[in-house]
């Protein structure tokens, strides 16, 4: 659906992006990480067509980003909610999104009845004569995400859909995100919010100004800590200690008070051995888990914290 | 370029207009101080001075079947009198002829005037041919076949090219009010990057705004000049003989350019708002649009050759090409990505 290659945008001295490659596959959420100014923004208004590289290219379901026509093809057919709502403050609902509508050449009726569906699933139907101007920050996010999703474009481009709203607020925002992705729409997510990529996406690019780290979060977690199994004892010996050292498959194994931690290869025919070895030397085990890591974490390994 | 598409972003904007009462007090100000105080307040002076300056009328002792000529009359009554190359002064004439004569304080009733000067008299149920000048003078029921420039008229005639220029700082500054908004105010609101991420050209962008405020300004521009030529050919009449509204003079002015002042002035403020984030700064920035429109409400005291339908067509054609100049520059800054990247 999206391919980049050597993606890059300067802006004089300033390098925003340089050398991205990645593909975005067709109904897949593909979240797109990194700190501020690392380049998100920069990337999703490139493949929008809305900036040019300064090197290198993209396409976006076969289309070459700024080349004509071929941008008016990409505009037609995404979907892009930018970090700040951007409505028209003074006008209803129903016109900001009836004048996006027929902006992407939605038929009268169509259009009647796809304002009128998205207005109703974000409950916003019984509000849609008042000024945008009175409604709080999160209403105005949904109308903006439904002015995103108006001519139900192929790919949608969300640009941190969930910063700066309130808890709920951004719940509702992320259980309508949910949905979409069960519809199956290609979704390209811009988010510092880690749980919500994690939550969301299928895919994640770590970014900071370089693709730092490409994969599914899953993928990126084993990628850095593989798997990591504690062992939970009533009493940490040297002996205990020394047999699972022995032990062939434990990479590393770390202590912390009557715990170990250790890291495997393949856990679920590995920790049996592990107990075994454990007990025959000793050890009274407690409790068994698996370690697990957050993408948070994955993060922070990254960029730096 | 689809039109369609630019009248779907001027209709949105017009919409935006209406519920911006600062730019709804614009328009309706416009028209209401342009359009009804200017043309009271230049034109009922000068009426008042030429009444006021035509005295009251002489009493009437008849005194037959004069015919003079090469002489000075002062005072008198005559009928069935004729007059050539005199001056005449407090006098009454009936039913004469008057031929080469000044008038001076004198009443003329349903006689034949010809090649006359006139000075604070009253001229009634008459025909008056080459009526050379007239000066706080007033013709009741008379016909004025021809007549040669008065000092009254001439006021009235630059007055009234004076005040043309004046309604042209209508489609110049009514812009700079509605632009700050439609550019400005909606870079401020971050409403442009959605707008420029649907699939429009960035000139059926800048067209759809610019449409937007040409069409409500050019309504404000002609409903001024509607109510301004009632109003100014009411006043004019008695000034004048005759009602000096539409002529060409005005109508080019109010077709060709005053639309031509409004794209400057638009386009003047597409390039401002590139590089100014405040929508009253950008006001006063694009206030500056109205200088040359000035210059010509100055150049208009110099004479009424600075304002004949010829020199208004030049004027159009000097404009067209420095609008011409200005919206190619307006279009090159109006690109997405110097939106996104340059703009302030």
């Amino acid at each position: 659906m999206i391919r980049t290659k050597s993606l890059t945008r300067t802006f004089g001295e300033v390098v925003a992006v340089e050398g991205l490659t990645f593909e975005v596959n067709e109904g897949e959420v593909f979240g797109f990480i990194g700190p501020n100014g690392a380049g998100k923004t920069t990337t999703a208004r490139m493949l929008c067509c809305l900036i040019n590289p300064t090197y290198g290219t993209a396409f976006v379901k076969g289309n070459e980003i700024g080349k004509e026509p071929d941008s008016l093809n990409i505009r037609q057919i995404v979907g892009l909610l930018p970090e700040a709502p951007g409505l028209y403050e003074q006008l209803s609902s129903y016109k900001n999104l009836d004048f996006y509508a027929q902006l992407y050449d939605v038929p009268a009726v169509k259009r009647r009845e796809k304002i009128k569906e998205l207005l109703e699933m974000l409950r916003m139907w019984n509000r849609r004569d008042e000024p945008v101007g009175t409604f709080s920050k999160g209403m105005k996010q949904k109308i903006a995400i439904a002015r995103a999703l108006v001519h139900d474009p192929e790919i949608l481009f969300l640009d941190e859909p969930t910063a700066a709203l309130d808890p709920r607020a951004a719940k509702t925002v992320r259980d309508f995100l949910s949905d979409l992705k069960q519809q199956g729409r290609t979704i390209f997510l811009n988010t510092h919010n880690l749980d919500e990529a994690e939550r969301l996406c299928d895919r994640v690019a770590v970014i900071n100004t370089k693709l730092v780290a490409i994969g599914s979060p899953k993928e990126l977690k084993e990628k850095f800590w593989g798997k990591t199994t504690v062992v939970q004892l009533r009493e940490l010996t040297s002996r205990v200690v020394d047999a699972v050292k022995a032990l062939p498959f434990a990479k590393k194994v770390e202590e912390e008070d009557n715990r170990l931690l250790i890291d495997l290869s393949n856990p679920e025919e590995e920790n049996s051995v592990l107990a075994e070895a454990i007990v025959r030397n000793g050890g009274e085990i407690q409790f068994m888990s698996e370690l697990k890591h957050t993408l948070e974490e994955v993060y922070l390994e990254l960029v730096g914290g | 370029m689809r039109l369609r598409k630019s009248w779907i972003v001027a209709k949105k904007d017009m919409a935006e207009f209406r519920t911006n009462r600062y730019i709804m007090i614009t328009l309706f100000m416009m028209p209401a101080i342009m359009g009804v105080v200017i043309p009271v307040s230049y034109f009922l002076p000068i009426q008042l001075f030429a009444a006021e300056e035509s005295g009251p009328p002489l009493e009437i002792n008849l005194t037959m079947n004069w015919y003079h000529q090469n002489y000075t009359i002062h005072g008198g009554n005559y009928i069935n009198a004729s007059f050539n190359n005199m001056e005449i002064s407090y006098a009454v004439i009936e039913r004469s002829f008057v031929g080469n004569t000044t008038l001076t304080f004198t009443v003329v009733n349903n006689s034949v005037l010809d090649n006359v000067s006139l000075e604070n008299s009253v001229i009634t149920n008459s025909n008056i041919y080459n009526l050379k000048s007239r000066e706080g003078t007033l013709v009741e029921d008379s016909v004025i076949v021809h007549e040669e420039s008065s000092e009254t008229k001439e006021i009235t005639i630059t007055m009234l090219n004076f005040i043309l220029f004046f309604y042209m700082i209508i489609p110049a500054i009514i812009p700079t009010f509605i632009a700050s908004y439609s550019f400005v105010g909606e870079k401020n609101n971050r409403s442009l990057e959605p707008l420029l991420a649907t699939p429009t050209t960035d000139l059926e962008l800048l067209m759809g705004k610019t449409l937007a405020i040409f069409v409500v300004t050019m309504i404000a521009t002609w409903i001024s000049y509607a109510i301004s030529s009632v109003l100014v050919n009411i006043l004019a009449f008695p000034l004048l003989g005759y009602y000096p509204l539409p002529n060409a003079i005005w109508f080019i002015g109010f077709l060709l350019l005053a639309p031509l002042f409004c794209i400057l002035s638009i386009s003047v403020n597409v390039l401002i708002s590139a590089k100014v984030t405040d929508v009253r700064a950008s006001q006063q920035v694009g206030g500056l649009v109205v200088l040359p429109v000035l210059v010509f409400v100055f150049l208009t005291f110099a004479g009424p050759a600075f304002a004949s339908a010829w020199m208004m067509i030049v004027y159009s054609l000097i404009f067209l090409v420095i609008d011409a100049a200005v919206v190619f520059l307006s279009t090159k800054i109006f690109r997405r990505e110097k939106i996104l990247t340059k703009w302030k």
